[in-house]
């Protein structure tokens, strides 16, 4: 049957909410008995605490308490609980939260932290993840090591700030690098970076009389944070509540806990009243998470006709102050450095380390633009040690029918399509031959491929409830977060598909509740389209299987002679008909009678057969699914400023089936531009005394509309698969994954420079320029 | 108490104000309820919290609200009033040019001052304007298409 609803560029079903500013985001909330919270931080990055006079800001005018972590007993986490709410003994990054004031109005709240006076005894601090993986550094956890985890996930090396370990190996890297007639290493940083959503990080929180908690917050896992807030306060999970706005974008950076467990602890000491916190700016970088912060090194090896042999790779993590969401990034970095290639043998070894700087968390991509910069830069030098073209090496050794990732998991044909998707960059490059070198422009180009596989608990699943109502529209409900990816409005297209009505007769749920909604692991590793989708298949094909039962009792037939077509069930002879919706409660008599089952129906979702890595070689069934493609540029660089302008940048995903073409085209272009940002502007900078410094726009900048290249090409390709709802596949942290190291190759073929540290500042171009060679 | 007098989407209002700094566009959310108009950085830098004051547009997060004395002041909320989308709002629904939607109250009020004061601006002044905004999301594609578009429909081409 020919597709109604999926495959169409339908226009966003929140787009009138937002453009009319109706759209509710946390900020927006206002709760009865309200008070407004302001934080002090730490503003020294190692230190123990001596003493914390709070009498002062107590008696200020508006202010109701004033919260401290004296005496705090808890540590919150998911798999490593290593984090107090607020600070206790010891701050162990500048940002980190000392107190809370909640006052009446934020400028009460505001004044009465500056009158909080605080006595540290400072320590020793550390930034660098390699030096504070080394014997004799600043220890930031004495506990490390004795912290309540998950002992088959988190490794951690007690005595040192090493808190999670892991290590892949597969074959044999001395007998691959022996039998390789050309390597190439190199050194590579991937730095700390926020992820920049413009929406600031928010969440309200109320204690309530009879024990419970009730929380709204910017977050993207809402029953993740409801596990973790019934956990730390030690009360059932039934006695939380999470309810989850509109987001102003996450990008990961709100789908770890953070700020929420200190806002529910301020508010324990207030119950009745609503505590509000909203992030400014400046702590969006201080006191949030943060995103990538590796250094790393790796070597490949290679025949002489292309063919890799092996590869080996150390990735260091500056993960910061507290461990639980880092961790599982450090693994992801691990499984899938080796990029969309299949190397016979493989060593990684990958350290998350404490360091004193703002936790790493979630970003965008996951681990994987982290060691695949590495990777596709390398692909890079090795084509010329070779003399071959980059896409030649990589055609030689792209993960296709039967070929075995670093995991060791084989490829099945409708995996994806690498090759089409490398063909497809290449021709749309062909199109805009570059100019040639000038007085004042150097002109370059540059590939990359790209995979990506989700990294989710093992259990992760999604439900959904549907229920037909009276006049044959349908309630959808999910907990998938709606953050700007479009995820709502994919879902209605999905249901009006599974139940073949039309798109107006769809209300999808948008108001996120742990109360009312389906449980749903998170939103997080692009799975929403491709999990929520299956859950919907599910849920609906359930609405339907009862619509022909009920209609086979009132005709007297076997249901499964009943067809079903366009909202309407069919006699297998007279042709009568019964709508969804005159059988959505059972079908009533004209006499009252009523027969069969309301329509009203769950479905669900998991990845099937999904495993932890085995800690002894890191190898395992740990991704269910992976979304191949490649990107490509052309760009300009002024050798007079140092400029960078990408003149046109195309990619290619092999998406299985893109839901809404226009939709997932928008996933790409602001993929592009925000890994555009990585590339050449982004990298929070710390002080000499180890304090965060451009924390926020323009000092730490990100890509406004001048910098955007003045031309994107997208091209999505359709393979089918098993896999997907209608063959549909993860995308929407794929475009950012090859960005830097496509941007850095045409860096080099445009300077003759082999850069290999983020970002490519002008600065760094024009100092490149003069020495011929990368600078510090 | 201070008190400020000021128009809103064509109201006249007597806005107390608290101590110490209050910014319009804490007056414009907070007392007034327009949560229309978002705050992303409180320097003025991403644009979110553009309005329309006097004809200009401005970033309310660093207008004092002092500063906002006797002026009118246009929000989000004033564009749609009656439930009827501008052509600019419809630009950008057609155009596809929301994701997160936190930018897009901004966007269009920087568009809705540009067009209300050259209705033949030209691209190059389309794009200083929007250049003025941050989006983390769209990659700016669909918003200077949804900026055509609007400047096309209000000039009702």
């Amino acid at each position: 049957m020919t597709l109604q609803h999926v495959g169409k560029n339908v226009p966003r079903v929140d787009a009138v909410r937002k453009v009319t500013g109706e759209a509710v985001f946390v900020a927006d909330i206002v709760l009865p008995r309200m008070l407004r919270a302001k934080v002090l931080r730490a503003g020294i990055p190692h230190g123990r605490i001596l003493s914390v006079d709070t009498s002062k800001a107590e008696s200020m005018p508006g202010v109701k308490k004033v919260v401290t972590g004296q005496g705090c007993g808890m540590l919150f986490g998911t798999c490593l609980w290593d984090q107090p709410p607020l600070a206790v003994d010891k701050v162990r990054h500048a940002g980190e939260p000392v107190a809370v004031v909640l006052a009446e109005t934020e400028n009460q709240a505001a004044a009465a932290v500056r009158e909080i006076k605080v006595e540290y005894e400072e320590l020793p601090f550390v930034l660098d993840p390699v030096e504070a993986a080394a014997p004799g550094a600043p220890l930031i956890h004495e506990k490390n090591g004795s912290y309540r985890r998950v002992e088959y996930v988190v490794h951690p090396i007690p005595g040192s700030n090493v808190f999670h370990r892991y290590k892949l190996r597969k074959g044999n890297e001395l007998d691959g690098f022996a039998k390789a007639d050309v390597t190439v290493e190199e050194e590579f940083e991937f730095p700390i970076s926020s992820h920049a959503a413009i929406e600031p990080h928010g969440a309200i929180c109320r204690f309530g009389a009879d024990g419970g908690i009730e929380i709204w917050a910017s977050n993207q896992a809402p029953f993740v944070l409801r596990d973790v807030l019934a956990d730390m306060f030690g009360i059932p999970a039934a006695k939380v509540r999470v309810h989850i706005p509109y987001l102003g974008g996450g990008f990961g950076g709100k789908s770890d806990i953070c700020i929420e467990p200190m806002v529910a602890y301020a508010a324990s000491f207030v119950p009745g009243y609503a505590v509000k916190l909203v992030l400014t700016r400046s702590e969006v970088f201080t006191g949030s998470l943060v995103g990538r912060g590796m250094k790393g090194r790796m070597r490949i090896g290679a025949k002489l006709d292309g063919t890799f042999t092996a590869l080996k790779a150390q990735m260091y993590f500056a993960d910061g102050a507290y461990g639980d969401t880092g961790w599982p990034v450090d693994t992801v970095a691990g499984h899938n450095c080796t990029g969309p290639y299949e190397f016979p043998n493989v060593t990684v070894d990958v350290y998350g380390v404490y360091t004193n700087s703002p936790n790493v968390g979630a970003y965008r991509g996951y681990g994987h633009p982290e060691g695949q910069l590495m990777s596709s830069r390398l692909i890079d030098m090795l084509a010329r040690k070779l003399d071959m073209t980059p896409a030649e090496i990589m055609r030689k050794n792209f993960l296709s029918e039967g070929r075995k990732n670093a995991l060791g998991q084989t490829i099945k044909k409708s995996n994806g399509d690498l090759s089409g998707c490398l063909d497809a960059v290449e021709k749309a490059l062909a199109e805009d031959p570059l100019p040639a070198n000038g007085e004042r422009y150097l002109y370059g180009s540059g590939i990359a491929s790209m995979m990506k596989s989700p990294k989710m608990a093992a259990n992760a699943a999604s439900t959904c409830h549907v229920q037909i109502n009276a006049d044959g529209t349908a309630f959808v409900n999910l907990a998938g977060i709606e953050m700007g990816q479009g995820v709502q409005t994919v879902f209605a297209q999905m249901a009006a598909e599974a139940l073949q009505i039309p798109m107006e007769k769809i209300r999808i749920y948008s108001e996120v509740d742990t109360q009312f909604s389906p449980w749903e692991w998170q939103t997080v590793a692009s799975m929403q389209t491709y999990r929520g989708g299956r859950a919907i298949q599910d849920a609906c094909g359930a609405i339907l299987a009862t619509a022909k039962e009920t209609a086979a009792k009132v005709w007297n037939c076997a249901p499964a002679l009943i067809e079903y077509r366009n909202g309407v069930c069919i006699h297998p002879n007279t042709g009568a008909t019964f709508s969804l919706g005159a059988l959505s409660r059972g079908f009533m008599a004209p006499d009252g009678l009523t027969v069969g089952a309301p329509l009203s129906a769950t479905g669900w979702y998991r990845v099937p057969e999904i495993t932890e890595p085995d800690p002894e070689t890191g190898m395992g069934n740990a991704a269910g699914s992976w979304t191949f493609g490649a990107q490509g540029c052309t760009l300009r660089v002024d050798r007079q400023t140092g400029e960078v302008k990408i003149l046109h940048f195309a990619s290619a995903f092999d998406v299985g089936r893109a839901i809404n073409p226009a939709t997932a085209r928008g996933q790409v272009t602001g993929g592009v531009v925000q890994g555009m940002g990585a590339a050449l502007m982004e990298k929070i900078l710390f002080t000499e005394e180890g304090v965060a410094k451009n924390v926020n726009f323009p000092a730490y900048k990100i890509p406004r509309l001048h910098n955007a290249p003045e031309k994107q090409t997208v091209v999505l390709l359709e393979t089918p698969n098993e896999e997907g709802p209608w063959s549909a596949k993860p995308m929407a942290e794929h475009p950012i994954v090859a960005v830097a190291p496509t941007i850095l190759n045409a860096l080099r073929d445009a300077t003759g420079v082999e850069f290999t540290k983020l970002p490519v500042t002008p600065e760094k171009i024009l100092e490149a320029l003069k020495t011929g060679k990368e600078g510090i | 108490m201070r008190v400020l007098n000021i128009t809103v989407n064509g109201i006249p209002r007597t806005v107390p104000l608290e101590e110490g700094r209050v910014m319009l566009s804490s007056v414009l959310r907070e007392s007034l309820g327009l949560t229309g108009t978002k705050v992303g950085c409180g320097t003025g830098q991403c644009g979110s919290c553009t309005v329309v004051m006097d004809g200009k547009a401005v970033t309310s997060c660093t207008v004092p609200a002092e500063k906002a004395e006797g002026t009118n002041v246009l929000t989000i909320e004033a564009l749609s009033e009656g439930g009827v989308l501008h052509p600019i709002q419809q630009a950008f629904v057609e155009a596809g040019a929301i994701q997160c939607g936190f930018c897009t109250p901004g966007l269009v009020m920087r568009l809705y001052a540009l067009f209300t004061e050259n209705p033949d601006a030209g691209d190059e002044a389309i794009t200083s304007a929007l250049d003025k905004h941050l989006c983390r999301c769209t990659g700016y594609e669909t918003i200077v298409a949804a900026a055509h578009l609007a400047k096309k429909k209000m000039r009702g081409e």
